[in-house]
Parts: C-alpha cells; structure tokens; sequence
C-alpha cells in the first residue's frame, strides 16, 4: 500500500506536476503502460475465475450496435470494453481480465455483481413465477412493500413499483400535481430525474433536453458549495426557491423534487440547510416534497439509509430505482396513505411493476445490505477513500474538488484552481488511463468533468488504494 | 326463440344426464375443486350438473408455504394502498406457473386465458427462456450500455430481422409506457410538429403523457396532456360506421383540416385494441389513416403491446394484418414472457434525430432482459407459435361463435388467433352493455378453473389472450366452461 512517500520526492513530483500544468493541457499526455504488469499500483487479489468467453468479439458488438442500436447510444472509452461476467466489485472482459467496477452500473449494483443470495432469491423465483400482475395476490411484493416501508420514516408506507427511475419520478409528479391541484413543479438546475416527458422537463441539463415542449417546471439556483454563487450557505440559494414561487407561479405550487446528492450532475450535494429551508418554503406554497433517492438511497452514503436524512427532512415522497435491485428493472414510489389516495380517482396499472421476481430481489437485497452492514461499509471505506482522495486533492492542482458520502464520491477536474476551467480532456484521458490500469469509474458533471465514483457497496479499503494509487500514478505521469 | 331452445336443451341434456349419471360424482356441488377429478374429454354440449373438466396436464407445483391470500391482502392495503386494485372478490393466490396453466396456495391448477395481460407470450417458466434467464443472471444482471455486451447486440438484430420496410433500429426500454413516450417524443423531433392523434377507445399507457394517448376515461387522470387528439373508433360493433372504413379515415382528414395546423407530429393505433376490449380496427382503415397522416408530414405509430410476436396467427404483427408499414413500433409485454422489457424500432432516419441530444435508459437493453428476449423470439419460431395461435384461435372463433348462437346475452365474438374479445349484451338490438352479468360470469368462470381477463370501456367484454401454448383442449374447456355458467345465469 502506497501511502507514505518521502518527502523530498513528493516536493520534486510536485514541482514537475507544476511545470507541466503550465504547458497547454490542450495536448493529451502520452498513454501509461497498457496493463497491470509489474509496473504501478496492482488491483487486490480475488478468489474468482469467470467461464471463458466464447461470445462475439468487441468488433463485432460494435458492428451490430451501429447497426441495430441507437445512433446516439454511447461508450465510455476509446476502445470500448466488451463486460461479460461480474462479481462482487469486480467486472471481467471478454478476455477473462478483472477490472475494480468503481461505478456500479451507474450507482445500480449495491450489493455487487451476481451477489449469490441476490442470485438465489431472482432464480428461485423466476423457476416458480415470473409474472401474473397485481390482479391476482403474491407474497412477494406485499413483503417487499412491507419491508421497504419500514426503512422509512414519518407515515411514507404505500408504495407503488414501477421499472425504472423515470417512471418512478413520473409517477410522483402526478401524484404531487393530482393532489394539490396544481401544475408548477421546481426542480434544482443541474439535476437528473428521468429521460420521459415530464421528467424530462424536471431535468435540469441541456444534453438531456430535447426540443419538445415541457411544460410547468421551474429550475431553481443549483446550491453547488463548489461552484455556486453563494457557496455552501443553503438558506441565500432557498431564498431561490421563494423568488420563484413568488413571481413565477400562482403562488401556490405543486411541488419541489430534488437529488440529495446530484448523481448525473456530479456528485453535488446540496449546500447544507438548503432542503430544510426550501421544504418549509414549499409547504407554505401547498407543495409536496419529492427526494429523488435513485442513487443517494439504499445506504450508499454510508451516514443514514436515505440521502434526504443527511440533510434533516422528512419528505412527502420518495422515488427510487438503481440500486433498489442490485440491477434488476426495478423502480419505486413511497408516500403518504393520504397522498396515495389521489390515484383512486382513477385506475393506475402497471403491467410489470411489483412482478415476483424483481420484488422478491428487491427484498433479498434489503436483507443483504442489512446482514452484510453495507452501510456501515459504505460509511468507512468511504471516509477513508475520501480522505485519500482529499490527499491527491492537496497533491495535484489538476483536482479542483472532492466531495459527496460514503460510496458516493465525486473528484472534479480543474485546469485553473482559482477560475475553476473545467478539464474535460483530462478527465477523458485520465478515465482511459484508469480503466488500462484496471478501474473503471464513471464520468458527470454539466461540464464532464467529473469523476463519479459509486461502487458496488461491498468495496474495500484496498480497492479505495488500488483506485487512488491508480489516478495518482496517472496523474503524475501526465 | 331462444327460451324455446333453451328448454329443449335442457330436456335434452337431462335425458343425456340421466344416461351418464353412472359416471358422474353425484354428491359433489357443481362447483367443487375438480382438477383432482380425473379429467375426460369434453363434449360440444356442456352438461348441465356436471361442471366440465381441465384438460390433463403432467405437473406437480411444489408445496406452498408462504402467506395465505388473507394475509398478503391486508399486508397490500397497508403497504400498497388502495388504488392497487385487484380481480375477483376474493382474489385469488397465485404462487406457480407452468405454460398456460396456474396454481393458487392449495395447489389448485387453473387455466390462464389471460397470460397476465397478454404478457406470457410463450408459457409460465418454459424451460428454454428461464434457462437462458439463469444463466444470464449467473453471469451478469447489469452494467449498462456503457460498455459493450453481446446479449443487446444479437437480441437486437433478432428483433429488426423480424420487422418489414427499413425499421431496423431498435431501442430496449422497460415498458409498453416507456416505449410509447419514446416513440412519441421521436415522432414530435422528427417532424417538428405537436399534435399527436390516437383513437378512442385506445390504452397506449399509465405515465403522465401516454394518458394523453391513452382514450378511455377510467384510466385518465385529469391533467394536461398537451397537443393530443382522439378520433372515432373505427369500432365495426359499436362503432356508428360499422365496418366502413372510409367513413372513419375522413375523420382523421376531418380532425387534421379543421382541428390542427394542418400539420401533425403523428398518428398511433392498437391494431387490435387490447384494454378497449379486443376492438379490431375495421379492415381497411389503417392503410387509408397512414396515406392521410403522411400526408400531414406526420410519422405511423404501431403499438404491439399486446397483438405482436405472432399472437394474431395470421401474421407476426398486429399492423400486418391490416396490410401497412408503420414508421415507429413499439412493443413490450409478451416480448420478454413477462420479463420487464419494451422496445422502440424505427428508421435510421428517425432514429437520427435522437442524435441531437443525450437519450439514456439505465436498464434498458440489460443482459439478463435481452437473453431472456432474445429466447422468446427463438421459442415463436422453432415451436411454430404463430400457426399455433392461427389454428388453436380459429377453433376456438368457431366454438364461441357457436356458444353466440346459443347465449343471447353474447352481442359479439371477435379478435383473431389467440387475442380474442367476448362482448356480452342484455339487449343485442341496443347493445346494452351486460356489466353485472360479466362480473358474474367472471367469478363463476374462475371458480370452474378458468382466469379470463376483462375490458372494454364498460367492462363487460372478456378478453381471451393466453399463454401462445393454449391447445385445443383448452380452447373446449374454455368454451364449455362458458356455456356451463351461461346456462347458469
């Protein structure tokens, strides 16, 4: 474990590191060594060798995918890696090599890849009953629904499943919408909730906005302690929100949805005493409060269950999705018994949501995280990982900030310390180099400048060395 | 008339009683748990004591030992709330599938005419797609598209090699309501326009705009739903044109000269409709609708939800049999066998305009949903299910139609292959829906082992759309159990 160098070769390797940030950063760095061998820090040791792989090659993928697929379907690396197996934190490529999964299939894998009571429970399930719908009765998803609820406080305890994300989000802007009466929702610039149309509209990002109309959204000031207008004093930027209520809107609203920690955004947790701030603003409107909780919640900031408990507030309603499964297509609404009535007006269906298999993997993952103390994990490894991410910060001034909690970390690249230039080459070449040295981390921010690190929560302390010691060797090499 | 025919019947069937008494279990109540009873071929006619039998079938579920129906019940109003509604008045347990066939918690086998909404395309945990579904999730569950993965690729090409016309590009969403925003939101960037234009009586989706698309009252919850339109329903029931499709398309014609900019951003329809109570657009309506949205500088829309993957027997899709090449289908449901999976295919051309801005679906296209796809398509082809569905549904349109002549209160039978509609009527000159009688018939068919589906704008049509391994056999039981509960009512 690297962790201690001498002094006297810090000083010089900083010097150099200073030299070279005065040279254009125009001009990508020369690429480190291709593989793990002998040279550099080497990923930690694992019991596990994945069936050879015999599928089509990485160029025939890529053939049938230009074909088949999307134009604007995209991969993370120049040379794009073909995944085959997984376990745990660990992914493996065609060619059987290992790779520290440092993103999690976007914040989505908590318990780790094929986590075998994850993989009992969906298998089990599937041998017996993949699908009838809610017009007849299973177990699995009341049990599900139960156990969910219970990690929840005040009176959030009805819960409605969906398949992903977005339709969770969509769902509880029409519930919020249905409830009060009114159409004005506001949502956080920079944030993500979904790719559909009203969630479109709550998404606060140009790339993700088509030309289309999305109508009664509002987009308040983004309380970035990095690069906001009043740092971290969470009240200056509720005072946003009123503003927006004020001479935006009728005065009354339908409600407020936001990102504890902003994930697509990178990694940006909210100023503190903003949400409570801006919840009361919200109630006086008549608006409920929605926590978008698809990637800050299931213990991934280590701290409390939820992202909304770092911030002190009880929310009208809860949207999930991502790691809920462990990856299988799985998404969730939580409310009030009083909210949730609002859809009786009416029949709310959803063919697949709360089918017996991806319940019965949403409750195996609850128990997982609870036996195996994921969230005690997320909070130590990632305090430690922090902190040693916050250490490279003081080492390179090319690392302008490191935030965010527990396994849900963010390192933002800078050019200019002082005028905050963001470093997207840098960050492109860095996350090339990370993934030949056997790290794949994720990449966000407005800007793509940011480092999304939000492993599956089985991540150790020395998976966080191997991932530092792995950017720094980059770094200093550049 | 009818009386008459019903008396005879009875007179007749008594006779016949009197003859097989021998064989029967006389102390048993008519609606006793029969499927321990040995099981014997049904005859066209329906005895009148005797309850007809399910067909045989080699299976044993395993032993249940989860909680009973009253305990998840009150767990569901508790934890689930009370809009999550449910079928019968004392719904039923379901812990076990096998092909077309359930079992509640005693272990008690019924006949799955609804294959959960039209979404078990190829039969609960057939062998094939729940190998592929393990060994996929042995391996991998989910990364993302991010990086590569073959499973997305071949299921891909699969699916675009099963499309006509240059619709090849295809994008893997989790629903049917995914599916149709995507193609909405396609359909608006691709053409510049707004107005959107669907049929009444159409389901299209739950979320907050495909409820604009979505034309039946009961699933539309009041809110904005932007520039979208309903045109008549080109009903040949209910509808006031019959069958003339001509008359219908006008009104689209109508609707765009008089209602739009002359513009529209496009046009999307059920071939058959499936929550609207198994509708078949009147023949020809389709092909004069496209010309005319076209025409509009609008794109066609085809949502094989529920008639795609061959269910229609006589073609693989729905807009097939009306003889058109949609720009845009979506489809979800049967395309997993329940597994939660949609897909968008489309042009290269229109898939272009996605190409504007960053469109992402986090599980959309995983590895476990895409070999699980990927199975079905390879179980339609090699166990031949859509000339099953053309042959079984066929029989089984003709037995119906029978039981129609039989049973004044059925005002129609309808669908093709295995998506079939009962409409039932009190009075077949007005067309009174027969909503009470349905209910009934709808208990009674379950308790005679048989779970329908129901739909319809006034619920009272049963929709037929089962596991594509329905035989005939069951096709008979069906019917018989019908004409039991009919001559019950």
């Amino acid at each position: 474990m690297q962790r201690f160098t001498p002094a006297r070769r810090l000083l010089s390797e900083f010097k150099c590191s200073l030299r070279r940030q005065r040279r254009c950063f125009s001009q990508v760095a020369p690429n480190v060594v291709d593989n793990n061998d002998g040279f550099g820090p080497k990923i930690p040791s694992f019991d596990y060798s994945p069936p050879p792989y015999t599928g089509p090659s990485a160029d025939e993928i890529l053939s049938k995918r230009k074909e088949y697929l999307s134009p604007a379907m995209f991969t993370l690396y120049s040379k794009p890696l073909n995944i085959v197996d997984g376990r745990m934190q660990y992914l493996f490529d065609d060619k059987g090599r290992r790779y520290l999964d440092a993103f999690g299939g976007i914040a989505t894998v908590c318990c780790g890849h094929c986590h075998p009571d994850v993989v009992e429970a969906i298998v089990n399930q599937t041998k017996r009953l993949q699908h009838s719908t809610i017009l007849y009765l299973n177990h699995a998803i009341a049990d599900f629904a139960e156990a969910l609820a219970n990690k929840l406080p005040g009176n959030l305890k009805v819960v409605f499943f969906t398949n992903s994300g977005t339709e969770a989000n969509e769902l509880a802007m029409m519930i919020a919408r249905l409830y009060t009466g009114c159409h004005d929702i506001i949502s956080v610039r920079n944030a993500y909730h979904g790719n559909a149309s009203g969630t479109m509209g709550a998404t606060a990002q140009s790339i993700w906005k088509f030309n289309v109309i999305q109508s009664g959204v509002h987009h308040a000031v983004n309380p970035d302690p990095y690069r906001g207008v009043f740092g971290s004093d969470g009240e200056k930027y509720a005072r946003d929100v009123e503003d927006l209520i004020q001479f935006g809107t009728s005065g009354n609203i339908a409600g407020f949805i936001s990102e504890a920690i902003q994930g697509v955004g990178g990694i940006i947790e909210l100023a503190p005493g903003y949400l409570p701030a801006v919840y009361s603003t919200i109630k006086k409107a008549g608006g409920l409060c929605i926590a978008d909780e698809v990637q800050a919640g299931f213990a991934r900031t280590g701290s409390h269950f939820w992202g909304f408990e770092n911030h002190g507030v009880v929310p009208d309603i809860v949207t999930m999705a991502k790691g809920i499964g462990n990856g299988i297509p799985l998404g969730a609404v939580v409310t009030t018994p009083e909210i949730a009535a609002v859809l009786t007006r009416r029949s709310y269906f959803n063919t697949f949501g709360g089918n017996p298999v991806c319940t019965t993997a949403g409750l195996a993952v609850l128990k997982v995280i609870e036996k195996e103390k994921l969230q005690e994990n997320a909070f130590v490894v990632g305090t430690y990982l922090k902190e040693r991410l916050t250490a490279l910060k003081d080492k390179y001034e090319l690392i302008g900030d490191v935030r965010g909690r527990g396994l849900m970390l963010g390192v933002e690249l800078v050019s200019d310390e002082k005028l905050k230039t963001p470093a997207k080459l840098e960050t492109l070449h860095i996350m090339d180099q990370m993934k030949e040295m056997g790290v794949l981390v994720g990449k966000g921010g407005f800007y793509g400048n940011v480092f999304r690190i939000t492993p599956p929560l089985c991540f150790t302390k020395e998976d966080a060395d191997f991932l530092v010691d792995a950017m720094d060797h980059i770094i200093a090499r550049m | 008339m009818a009386m008459l025919q019903r008396r005879i019947l009875k007179s007749t069937l008594e006779e016949a009683k009197a003859r097989f008494n021998f064989n029967c279990y006389p102390l048993l109540p008519p609606c006793a748990s029969f499927s321990t009873l040995p099981s014997s071929s049904t005859t066209a006619t329906a005895h009148d004591d005797v309850p007809p039998q399910l067909p045989p079938f080699d299976y044993q579920p395993k032993p249940y030992n989860g909680p009973s129906a009253d305990e998840i019940l009150a767990k569901r109003k508790r934890f689930l709330g009370p809009s999550l509604f449910y079928y019968y008045q004392k719904p039923l347990n379901i812990v076990e599938g096998k092909m077309q066939y359930l079992y509640d918690e005693s272990g008690r086998r019924y006949l799955d005419a609804f294959a959960g909404i039209v979404t078990v395309s190829c039969g609960h945990c057939h062998p094939e797609i729940l190998n592929a579904i393990v060994e996929q999730s042995k391996l991998l569950q989910h990364a993302t598209t991010i990086y590569l993965h073959h499973a997305i690729a071949d299921f891909a090409e699969a699916l675009a090699s099963k499309m006509p016309g240059n619709l090849k590009v295809v994008y893997f969403v989790n629903s049917g309501s995914e599916a149709n925003e995507l193609a909405m939101l396609m359909a608006r960037l691709y053409t510049g326009s707004l107005g959107m234009i669907s049929l009444r009586n159409a389901y299209h989706g739950g979320s907050s705009s495909t409820i604009g698309l979505t034309a039946l009252n009961t699933w539309k919850y009041p809110i904005p739903e932007g520039e979208i339109h309903h045109v008549m329903n080109p009903d040949p029931f209910r509808g006031v044109f019959g069958s003339d499709a001509t008359r219908y398309a006008k009104e689209v014609q109508d609707h765009i000269e008089y209602g739009t900019s002359g513009k529209v951003a496009g046009f999307i329809a059920e071939t058959i409709q499936g929550v609207g109570g198994a509708v078949e657009l009147a023949p020809g309506y389709l092909k004069q609708v496209y010309d005319i949205v076209r025409k509009a500088g609008g794109v066609c829309i085809a949502d094989e939800v529920q008639t795609g993957f061959g269910r229609t027997g006589s073609h693989y899709w729905g807009f097939e049999t009306q003889g058109v090449i949609p720009d845009i289908v979506t489809m979800a449901k049967g395309i997993g066998n329940g597994l939660p999976l949609g897909a968008v295919v489309t042009t290269p051309e229109i898939a272009s305009v996605m190409a504007q801005k960053i469109q992402f679906n986090t599980f959309g296209g995983n590895p476990v949903c895409s070999a699980g796809g990927l199975a079905v398509l390879r179980v339609i082809d090699r166990e031949k299910r859509q000339a099953h569905c053309a042959d079984v549904g066929s029989h089984l349109i003709g037995r119906l139609r029978s039981l129609q002549d039989k049973h004044d209160i059925i005002g129609d039978v309808r669908g093709r292959g295995l998506m079939v509609g009962i409409e039932l009527v009190t009075d077949r000159k007005e067309k009174t829906p027969a909503k009470a009688e349905t209910a009934i018939l709808f208990e009674k068919m379950r308790e005679l082992g048989v779970l329908v589906g129901k739909g319809g704008l006034h619920g009272n049509v049963f929709r037929i759309k089962p596991p594509m391994c329905f035989s005939k056999d069951d096709a008979d039981f069906l019917v018989d159990a019908l004409d039991y509960a009919m001559s019950k009512l």
